[in-house]
């Protein structure tokens, strides 16, 4: 069974308290791990350089717990979520330029039309296996990059979008690091609660169930397929809204950008992978290394050698695949137990 | 709460640049430089920068700018959410005064955004989009050609060099336009259309996609066309697989312009100077142009030479250098790094064509555009790559040759 | 006029074919044996081309002549990449997918380090070659390559079905416990898949370098179009890779040529995704293959 990073605090409790932990029981912890995270983004108030690392923390870790919700607790590998992210994307920038819709209302659309596009195309694909499954989300994002690039008019084609710089609260386009800072992690509490919502609901042990044993769980009356595609739909409506804010921050994106299969598709499985696969918490211990250390390594090194800084990333991944194979969270269990005996 | 303390931060960072501006500093004046030194386009942005450092270097050397010793930062970047992140580095860790780059749009889009959130000068030397300019942002200039440049000179290219020299008109010419798929190819190319539609000239366009593994289908749809003139856009890898499938699949236009790239040692190395002669090339202006056009630029290469050891890989680097001295003109007429004076002071400037080392000039328009920036047309004879257009281009007893391709 | 352009389509059509085939011919072994999605196959192409490319640099010899050095060369990192990254994340396969994206990163990187993304190109007395057949042309290297996709698959083919080695390798991937129960060391076998499967992937890098310019990411180009042949040939079958060498590359062609040099890789796709709900087992292989492992045909 996988664990959470915070198993100590509950295993204490569970020893008065019921076995089933709770929505509820739960709060206070994520609470504390907001709450942490608000006092960084304190403490670095007046920095702006590390504001905007956390600001692009905080947005990874939603994406990644997103992700999370078919790709952990499910076990859906999915490799496409870019799309969905461009579709979020896409669709608050539209909203916007072309009916002067606010992006703060135009996240709500961009949700619903990314889940609707994920349940879609994921209904012909769910039947696949593993690998399988993963290289058909990485065509789709072959395709959508094709399409992307031909329909001009929505994405601006090959040229990208470009969203006016005029600030203001209803435009969401700021001038401080801040407030960028503090609306990311907004996005972050927000899949945290709903990824938690998810895992300790009923459709949170049928995701579970259809990962451990897909037939066992069909014949124990779940249904498979629906299951599937609620666990796609909720976790492509948070990506949505994810590349809604991530577009009204950069203002300027085009497809090949937002459908990069290593700036997103790939980084959302990466982060919550090294934080800890189908955990609740995971996705955030696993942005918390991942952006700062890339950040990092490029500041250092980028400008050194021309591919300097991502040598030494991805021998820090392999090096974390191999060492950490149950993630972050899986090193804290571990250490728990071994200190509990 | 957020707001107050963001207001505190405000007033606190004016008063300090008041209070900064008001004491006599020798502080290195710290210029950001953005550009991607990793990924596919590492080269170019590493040779960019090395015309930055000779310029730099010899401002430098004559006491530097507003009395202070200039200092290049980079940071890379290869898409423009690195370009942000970029531009915070600089401004944020690195205290830069203004920032320039930059090899690629995208990036210099983001980037140039971040920049005015920080209220830092962006001054554009490379990247080609219109789009750039035409956003119309306050601490934006460019003082290298556009793509409407690079597609006007191609244009011309075709009219005044081409068509006479195969012996015809402009409406008995067929021209197949062929680009890249991405915002590069296509800027350029939806302006040379225009410009050869108004021209008289019949045109057909083909697009394909860079990171394409097989271009046969772009070449037999242009072979079927029987065009005169091949004009194609595009970066190294695709024009080299273009070209040595255009040699495959024996497709030879009376002509061949390539825009853009193709005028690089990893051309020649891939077709063999044989099959490279006659091509024409518009590209940046190259070190070893005519004196009356490009003066000095005999200097830049040796220059070049003597620093690093070897010839310049790209024609890229010489406009980054010019580019560069165009700014540091700029802020001393100036007398500041702030971006509102430095702008107004460019927008004031007036040199005439044949300034500098790569013959612009400079003048800018209403949209911060140097107009008087220009790719030349060059032709690959013999394995070198001589400048052939404007007349005044070319070098001392340099001719444009046969355009047929053996 | 038509009839000689889709002469010249399908010779494009055919040609292309015959590169995929060669490239995905290592990733069918591997990924048919193995179950491991290789991201880093590409990577291992893109370093047969550079080893290649080192080798004419340094002895001024043709291309074609690297094959001796540059495979076993591949052999031994597969081997080694299997031992030491594949094996050890047996038990968690998302992981072995994400190890192999980060090997990808590093040898594209390492690559790019060591050659500051210069392009280089090889050229070989042949890349200029090509041969008019009524009236279509025919470039001499991808003959070339056809031909060498078409014998490392009769030989593959052969060897699986009747050397011991090949057997023991169809047997691990068929049922794990049950060869090892018939003495076969599993995870030697494995490391000579992985490495049989680099080394076809550095055979077809060298033999296709006279046809690209290098650059380190050119891996990348290849890998996506080399799963959907795997897949849409048919997993568990060396036929059924090869074949799906062809369906790709004459998709590919006739889309470019037809529809829109630009569009091509979209309308491919659409067709992998479409025989990927139909027919997930592919075109050539056994219904259900993907639970069954590898066929010698």
């Amino acid at each position: 069974m996988p664990s959470d990073g915070l198993t100590l605090a509950g295993s204490v409790r569970s020893v008065k308290a019921p076995l089933i932990r709770t929505f509820a029981g739960e709060l206070p912890t994520a609470a504390a791990v907001v709450a942490v995270a608000g006092a960084m983004v304190a403490f670095w108030s007046d920095d702006i350089f590390t504001l905007n690392i956390l600001a692009t923390m905080f947005l990874f870790a939603g994406l990644a717990s997103a992700w999370n919700v078919i790709g952990g607790f499910s076990g859906q590998f999915s490799l496409g979520h870019s799309v969905f992210f461009a579709v979020g994307a896409y669709t608050t920038a539209n909203l916007y330029l072309k009916a002067g819709v606010s992006p703060w209302l135009g996240l709500l659309p961009a949700a619903a039309l990314a889940a609707a596009v994920a349940t879609l195309l994921s209904w012909p694909v769910f039947r696949l296996r593993g690998p399988f499954f993963a290289i058909a989300t990485m065509a789709f994002t072959e395709v959508a990059l094709a399409l992307g690039n031909y329909w001009t008019s929505l994405t601006g084609g090959t040229r990208g979008l470009s969203i006016p710089f005029r600030l203001g609260w209803a435009n969401m386009i700021f001038r401080d690091r801040l407030s960028y800072a503090l609306l990311m992690l907004g996005f972050a509490t927000l899949c945290l609660l709903v990824a938690l919502a998810v895992r300790r609901s009923r459709l949170g042990y049928y995701l579970q169930a259809v990962r451990d044993n897909e037939g066992a769980a069909a014949a124990a009356g779940v249904s498979v397929l629906r299951v599937k595609l609620l666990g796609m739909a909720i976790s492509a409506a948070l990506t949505g809204v994810g590349g809604g804010l991530f577009l009204m921050q950069v203002r300027v994106a085009d497809p090949a950008a937002l459908l990069s299969v290593f700036d997103f598709g790939v980084k959302f499985a990466l982060i919550a992978l090294i934080g800890g696969l189908g955990t609740v918490y995971g996705p955030f211990l696993g942005a918390l290394v991942v952006v700062p250390l890339e950040g990092w390594l490029r500041a250092e090194l980028g400008g050194v050698l021309p591919g300097a800084n991502l040598v030494v990333l991805s021998i820090c991944l392999i090096l974390v695949a191999l060492f950490l194979k149950t993630g972050i969270t899986g090193l804290f269990a571990t250490i728990v137990r071994r200190m509990a005996r | 709460m957020a707001v107050h303390t963001g207001r505190r931060v405000a007033v606190i960072a004016a008063l300090s640049l008041i209070l900064g501006a008001g004491s006599p500093r020798a502080a290195d004046l710290k210029i950001g430089v953005v550009n991607p030194y990793s990924g596919p386009m590492a080269l170019y942005g590493d040779e960019m920068t090395r015309g930055y450092d000779i310029a730099v270097e010899q401002a430098n050397a004559a006491g530097g700018v507003l009395g202070r010793k200039i200092v290049i930062v980079r940071a890379s970047a290869t898409s423009a959410q690195e370009g942000i992140a970029a531009v915070e580095q600089l401004v944020g860790r690195d205290k830069v005064d203004l920032l320039s780059g930059t090899y690629i749009t995208a990036i210099s889009n983001a980037a140039s955004e971040a920049a005015l959130n920080n209220g830092k000068l962006y001054w554009e030397t490379n990247a080609l989009s219109r789009d750039l300019t035409d956003r119309g942002l306050p601490n934006f200039a460019r003082s290298g050609p556009d793509s409407t440049a690079f597609a006007r000179r191609s244009v011309e290219g075709v009219i005044q060099l081409v068509i006479p020299k195969l012996g015809k008109k402009p409406g008995d010419v067929k021209v197949w336009i062929e680009h890249e798929d991405s915002s590069f190819g296509q800027s350029i190319a939806m302006e040379q259309m225009r410009l050869l539609k108004e021209a008289g000239v019949p045109v057909s366009e083909g697009s394909h996609s860079a990171r394409s593994i097989d271009l046969s289908d772009s070449i037999l749809r242009a072979k079927n066309a029987a065009p005169d003139i091949w004009l194609s856009t595009g970066y190294v890898i695709d024009h080299n697989l273009l070209l040595r499938t255009m040699r495959e699949q024996n497709f030879k236009p009376a002509a061949t312009i390539l825009v853009g790239t193709g005028d690089t040692p990893e051309t020649l190395q891939a077709l063999g100077k044989d099959a490279l002669d006659g091509i024409l090339l518009v590209s940046y202006p190259r070190a070893d142009i005519g004196e009356s056009y490009g003066p000095k630029a005999g200097a830049f290469l040796a220059a070049y030479k003597a620093k690093y050891d070897r010839d310049p890989i790209a024609p890229q680097a010489m406009s980054a250098y010019v580019g560069m001295k165009i700014l540091l003109s700029a802020l001393a007429d100036a007398k500041s790094t702030e971006y509102e004076p430095v702008i107004a002071a460019a927008a004031k400037m007036d040199k005439p064509l044949g300034t500098y080392e790569t013959g612009y000039g400079v003048k800018f328009d209403k949209t911060m555009q140097n107009v008087r920036a220009l790719p030349i047309i060059a032709q690959w004879q013999d394995g070198q790559v001589r400048a052939v257009f404007p007349k005044e281009a070319l070098a001392p007893g340099g001719t444009l040759i046969d355009l047929a391709r053996k | 006029m038509a009839t000689l352009d889709f002469a010249n389509v399908l010779a494009v059509g055919i040609l292309l074919g015959g590169v995929y085939a060669l490239v995905s011919v290592g990733l069918n072994l591997i990924f048919g044996v193995i179950r491991v999605v290789n991201f880093a196959q590409g990577a291992f192409v893109m370093l047969g081309m550079y080893g290649t490319y080192a080798f004419t640099a340094v002895f001024h010899l043709d291309p074609y002549l690297a094959l001796p050095i540059v495979v076993p060369a591949l052999f031994l990192l597969g081997a080694v990449v299997q031992r030491l990254l594949i094996t050890p994340l047996r038990t968690e396969p998302a992981m072995q997918i994400f190890a192999t994206f980060g090997l990808l990163l590093l040898l594209e990187n390492l690559v790019l380090a060591a050659t500051r993304g210069t392009a280089f190109s090889v050229v070989s007395p042949l890349a200029s070659a090509s041969i008019g057949v009524a009236g279509v042309q025919l470039s001499a290297v991808r003959l070339i390559a056809l031909v060498a996709a078409t014998i490392v698959a009769v030989a593959l083919g052969a060897f699986l079905k009747r050397s011991m080695l090949g057997r023991a390798i169809r047997a691990v991937a068929q049922d794990r416990a049950a060869a090892r129960l018939m003495g076969i060391n599993a995870d030697r076998i494995y490391m000579l898949t992985f490495g049989l499967g680099a080394a076809l992937a550095g055979l077809a890098g060298c033999l296709l370098t006279p046809i690209y310019s290098l650059s380190p990411e050119i891996g990348t180009s290849f890998i996506l179009p080399a799963f959907a042949v795997v897949v849409m040939g048919g997993l568990g079958s060396v036929l059924g890779a090869y074949a799906g060498g062809f369906i790709v590359g004459l998709t590919e062609a006739f889309a470019g040529f037809y529809v829109d040099p630009s569009l091509k890789y979209a309308v491919l796709f659409a067709v992998f995704i479409a025989v990927l709900i139909v027919r997930p087992s592919g075109l050539f292989g056994q219904l259900g293959a993907e639970e069954v492992g590898l066929r010698a045909e």
